[in-house]
């Protein structure tokens, strides 16, 4: 039996839909990331799933429960909120027994899930003090706690760590993911920063425009992109993407051209449906390109980042005519995974194999080079 | 100059910008409660010479039955008065709600607000109107009489507060939409998902958000309570028999119609210590909150 299962989940404001048709199935267990830039729905699914919005229509499981339209607290769910949402007027305590005593459970019991989860976060010292007596990531810690005391079948999280600073944000992603580990609940998660989703998610779900684009693990997901989306909102730096022909078809594979590379070899999937003229769409991951002194194509570095292990290179290759690139036409971004002595305005040449390049085409941008391995 | 203006001007320009305030405020309430309380000690009819008695004013007071029921009747307007903050808090739940058409209704609550209290209490005078009243209008439907409310020296209090509270409802109601408006919707979330409802989510999530909102409608509302004036003025002329005279409308009363400015003055002072009670408390709490908040 599925933790969670959603039936095509639609949710509309007058003419504006913010949930088309959503399906996913969420098993026992799993920790699922929610991505997607803002506005994509993440957080309205989230809180549709926690009753807290109506959905227009579809239907929603929770351990094969009917919930589609049970009130927030008959769901068997539990939320962290964005803003924490801690009840400023009760103690530490008060406010993660809370759940229990609405449940009109009997003192002793609330009393004894108030201590289990006090010691399970270390906030057995907090339990008398008030929200406003307690450090951003202490009142995280309560909020989580106020979600384990009530034992749901379901945990909610809506960008819980986007309040924190990057230090803390760090140590509470751990500890959301060891938290996760001991209880074996299932975990719903929603955030828009990619190294929590790549981190923490058994699997991830990538949300663009109401839309699910794409359910994985997060490896799959980075490797195997479905879409020229998934591949471009996935990795930082980002993905690099530039406009090329298809100048051959054979079989299995397509030669591909773009200006300043030699027309390269292809592998793609069976049902490709190009044809030789056909535009496309050529990704290369920033870890995929190369430099060299000589050979591949030229390029003028634009700007250097050191990060101390790795380096990130934007490099202007004129000609490429890269797609949305993050620092403007032409910037392609290298990661090398060493020091590297290079400065602004330094030539260099970039190469790429075509065995790592991706191919995006056809309307959809749907991903039409073979998967990789993983 | 202008080296003295750099050197200076850490204080020249807030004493600058405080100081209209502070004579206004000097010479409009500070000196004329100090000279209040100077004419409370004598006898004086506004133009002949002053005739200082001492204490005397406020012996006399102690033994006017006119003032126990003035000062009685105060003390009715303040209890009935304290149900202003809760239906206040009701209404403002109600027009609250996103229905359409609500926008009107919130309107329509928000009329009094508008009003001159005098026009207040002249309409309510007409509604109690025996014959041909609002009131008379609604018994007669019932085949009774009403009764002729502010001609009752037993009910005409109650009838001047119950037009009073019209306003001071709609006041509480503005008050608590605009903290009902910036209440924290996750708050509210994280209520229902812990599975509060209805009063549950009434008591112990929406209220104690609004505590400041609460006190500051009770501290508005007990002022308002105690400085009424215009109401009866308008309605009744604290009649019949001063039977709904109230502190203020009886120090007008003895000043100005009766030339015993020393007399109204005591009555002034009485009702300032009172008042004294409830504005050290809203003082204090507010200064309490700043110390907080800073």
């Amino acid at each position: 039996m599925s933790s969670l299962e959603l039936h095509h989940i639609e949710k509309s404001y007058g003419s504006y839909h913010a949930l088309r048709g959503i399906d996913l199935t969420v098993e026992q267990g799993e920790f699922i990331v929610m991505v997607g830039p803002s506005g994509c729905g993440k957080s309205t699914l989230l809180k549709s799933i926690a009753g807290l919005e109506p959905i227009t229509s579809g239907t929603m499981m929770i351990n094969g429960r009917d919930v589609t339209h049970a009130q927030p607290g008959d769901r068997g769910i539990a939320m962290v909120f964005q803003s924490y949402a801690l009840y400023p007027h009760m103690t530490v305590a008060q406010n993660m027994g809370f759940g229990l005593r609405m449940a009109k459970r009997p003192k002793t019991e609330i009393e004894e899930a108030v201590t289990k989860a006090a010691q399970i976060l270390r906030l057995t010292d907090q339990l008398e003090k008030l929200p406003k007596q307690l450090s951003g990531g202490q009142r995280q810690r309560v909020a989580i706690g106020r979600t384990i005391t009530r034992s749901p079948e379901v945990f909610l999280f809506d960008e819980p760590l986007s309040n924190l600073d990057a230090a803390l944000r760090t140590q509470m992603r751990v500890e959301i993911s060891t938290l996760h580990a001991k209880l074996g609940a299932t975990m719903i998660y929603v955030t828009h920063d990619q190294v929590e989703a790549m981190t923490m998610a058994s699997r991830i779900v990538v949300l663009n425009a109401g839309r699910i684009e794409q359910v994985g693990s997060p490896l799959e997901l980075y490797r195997n992109p479905d879409n020229f989306f998934v591949a471009g909102f996935l990795g930082a730096p980002r993905m690099n993407f530039f406009a090329g022909r298809v100048v051959q078809v054979s079989t299995g594979h397509v030669t591909v051209q773009c200006p300043l590379v030699e027309p390269f070899d292809v592998a793609v999937v069976d049902n490709a449906k190009l044809a030789a003229g056909d535009s496309i769409t050529i990704g290369a991951r920033p870890e995929a390109l190369g430099i060299g002194s000589d050979g591949g194509f030229p390029a003028k570095v634009h700007l250097v980042e050191h990060l101390g292990r790795e380096t990130i290179l934007y490099a202007d290759a004129g000609a490429l005519q890269t797609i949305g690139s993050d620092t403007g036409t032409g910037n392609l971004t290298v990661h090398l995974p060493d020091v590297a002595p290079f400065t602004k305005g330094d030539p260099v040449h970039l190469r790429f194999d075509p065995a790592d390049a991706y191919l995006f085409g056809g309307d959809e941008q749907a991903t039409l080079s073979i998967p990789k391995s993983i | 100059m202008p080296n003295f203006w750099r050197q200076h001007r850490g204080w020249i320009a807030p004493t600058l910008f405080i100081m209209p305030a502070v004579v206004l405020f000097g010479v409009v309430i500070v000196a004329s409660s100090v000279q209040s309380l100077w004419i409370s000690l004598h006898d004086w009819d506004g133009m002949s010479p002053m005739h200082w008695v001492g204490l005397g004013n406020y012996q006399e007071l102690f033994r006017d039955p006119q003032f126990f029921t003035s000062l009685k009747n105060n003390c009715i307007w303040l209890v009935v008065f304290m149900l202003a903050p809760p239906l206040g808090l009701g209404i403002a739940l109600l027009v609250n709600q996103q229905i359409r058409g609500m926008r009107l209704v919130k309107s329509l609550f928000f009329i009094p607000l508008v009003l001159a209290s005098v026009a207040v209490g002249v309409v309510f005078t007409w509604v109690y109107t025996p014959g041909f009243g609002l009131l008379a209008l609604v018994f007669s439907a019932f085949g009774a009489t009403a009764p002729a409310l502010l001609s009752d020296e037993n009910l005409v209090t109650f009838a001047v507060v119950f037009a009073a509270l019209w306003p001071q409802v709609a006041f509480c109601m503005v008050l608590y939409l605009a903290g009902l408006n910036s209440l924290s919707d996750d708050l509210i979330g994280a209520g229902q998902v812990d599975g509060a409802r209805g009063l549950n989510m009434l008591f112990h999530v929406v209220l104690p958000q609004l505590t400041q909102v609460t006190f500051i409608a009770i501290a508005i509302t007990a002022i308002g309570a105690l400085r009424s004036f215009d109401m009866v003025s308008v309605m009744t002329q604290g009649g019949p028999f001063g039977s709904s005279s109230v502190l203020a409308y009886q120090m007008y009363e003895q000043s100005i119609f009766s030339y015993r400015f020393g007399y109204g003055a005591a009555i002034a002072s009485v009702l300032f210590a009172i008042m004294l009670v409830f504005i050290v408390w809203y003082l204090s709490r507010i200064m309490r909150a700043d110390d907080r908040g800073a």
